[in-house]
């Protein structure tokens, strides 16, 4: 192979790889499904990796969506409202009682007094509630059960 | 008759056997398509892309600093474009075309250029853009979370992830028949351990790398792992899970054995790839990683030139 030969094979490989990469990212970008596989919760205790298709499906643990996503409450507007738990349990800006996803439904003066829970106690009494009902540990003080990663 | 030319010695070299950089490259290439394509395959379009556009962009970045240096354009060589495919096989399936383009311009630039080109590089380039991607966004290179939204037909958590953390209880999923054919997530191009192995058999048979250097290097994460599993089973996993997992395979034939990067000599050679695998496993089961492929080669790359000190002695030296 000559040197010339060896360049136009480079300069044909930026070209082509240039193009199918540039088509790949734009046109095919890795997509989030609508729902959940796996969800990794970030924490300063450590990553939880926490499997949504197996709490959910027949052949893993069979789970309802309402035993965990309990807001609304009522299962016709679940099917519509079905909000992932950081929507409500977040954080909240200096200066405000409630998360903004309240106010796709309710007005502000409804919610005047209403409190939600922080994200690390509604997660944490959830969790720990369904799995010690069918002795799925955490044994106390075991943060390790579930922050592992 | 006394002037007779009978016999004509020129000088040596007398015959170029047609072998160059460029064949050399374009045929590591070759060995690694397999389990490159695997990754392509199973991972998708964000692999293509992921894969695509570091190669192009590992030879576009050659091609400036070959500009601005203003030195012979070396891209013809094949070298950036290996890079650009090892670098992206490391990679998980959903990394961020900016990622890929830092990446690689750490490989090509920081890793290679700047020691003067191909053959002046300390360190393994693919492996320097590795690592310093790794440390500085560590999350987008921990597999569990990076291909949370894959849902393949095999256990998604990260094999040394889960052994890490949860012991030789959180591995009971993986078989080694299906860590072979690539059931487990990982790296693009990293997980096809049969894919890898045959591509290794290849570069071996035709004396692209040494066959000293990967054996010592799986002996010594074999012997390493071993050691471990027999200390405490239920904590540390066993040798071929560690050798089937993570990067060991694609380190082992691809990564351990780049040329200016390690020894020449035989002995060099065992001690180089044998450090390099058992300080893998130590970095697995007892430092911080999750994986110990990328610093423990690119430690053994460091101690590379000591290694070498150690050399037949020559020809008629008499002390």
């Amino acid at each position: 192979m000559t040197p010339k030969r060896e360049l136009q094979i480079a300069y044909s490989l930026i070209i082509v790889f240039l193009f199918v990469g540039f088509i790949s990212y734009a046109a095919f970008p890795a997509k989030t499904p609508d729902e959940p596989i796996r969800l990794m919760y970030k924490t300063v205790a450590g990553k939880v990796l926490f499997d949504h298709k197996i709490h959910l499906s027949d052949s893993g643990y069979g789970l309802a969506c309402q035993d965990c996503h309990h807001h609304p409450e009522e299962p016709e507007e679940l099917e519509e409202a079905l909000v992932a738990c950081g929507e409500c349990h977040k954080v909240l800006e200096e200066g405000k009682t409630f998360p903004d996803s309240c106010l796709d439904c309710h007005e502000a003066e409804d919610l005047e007094d209403s409190e939600v829970m922080k994200k690390s106690d509604a997660f944490h009494s959830q969790c720990e509630s369904c799995h010690q009902e069918v002795d799925a540990g955490p044994e106390e003080e075991r943060c390790s059960w579930c922050h592992v990663m | 008759m006394l002037n007779q030319k009978k016999l004509i010695v020129s000088h040596a070299p007398f015959w170029h056997d047609g072998s160059s950089i460029t064949v050399r490259s374009y045929h590591t290439m070759l060995a690694a398509l397999p389990a490159a394509l695997f990754g392509i395959f199973t991972y998708g379009m964000p692999a293509l892309g992921v894969v695509s556009l570091s190669i192009s962009f590992a030879i576009i970045w050659e091609l400036l600093i070959n500009k601005v240096t203003q030195r012979t354009v070396s891209i013809g060589d094949g070298n950036a474009a290996l890079i650009g495919l090892l670098f992206a096989m490391l990679l998980p399936a959903t990394s961020p075309w900016w990622m890929v383009a830092t990446g690689t311009f750490v490989a090509v630039v920081i890793g290679k250029h700047i020691y003067g080109g191909i053959g002046g590089n300390p360190f393994n380039p693919v492996l320097i853009g590795v690592a310093i991607l790794m440390v500085a966004w560590k999350d987008y290179f921990d597999f569990n979370e990076a291909l949370v939204n894959y849902d393949l037909r095999f256990a998604m958590v990260y094999p040394l992830a889960a052994a890490k953390h949860l012991g030789t209880s959180g591995i009971e999923a993986f078989s080694t028949a299906g860590l072979l054919l690539g059931q487990h997530s990982g790296g693009i191009g990293a997980t096809f351990g049969l894919g890898l192995i045959l591509g290794g058999i290849y570069l071996i048979i035709r004396g692209f790398i040494r066959w000293e250097i990967s054996v010592s290097f799986l002996a010594g994460v074999f012997v390493t792992a071993l050691l471990f599993h027999m200390s405490d089973p239920s904590l540390y996993a066993g040798p071929v899970f560690h050798l089937l997992t993570g990067y060991t395979l694609i380190g082992a034939f691809f990564l351990a054995t780049e040329d200016s990067s390690s020894p020449v000599n035989f002995i060099p050679m065992l001690i180089y790839g044998a450090g390099a695998g058992v300080m893998t496993v130590l970095i697995r089961n007892i430092g911080t990683y999750v994986d110990g492929v990328v610093f423990a080669i690119l430690l053994m790359n460091l101690i590379n030139p000591i290694c070498d000190k150690i050399r037949p002695k020559a020809l008629g030296k008499v002390v």
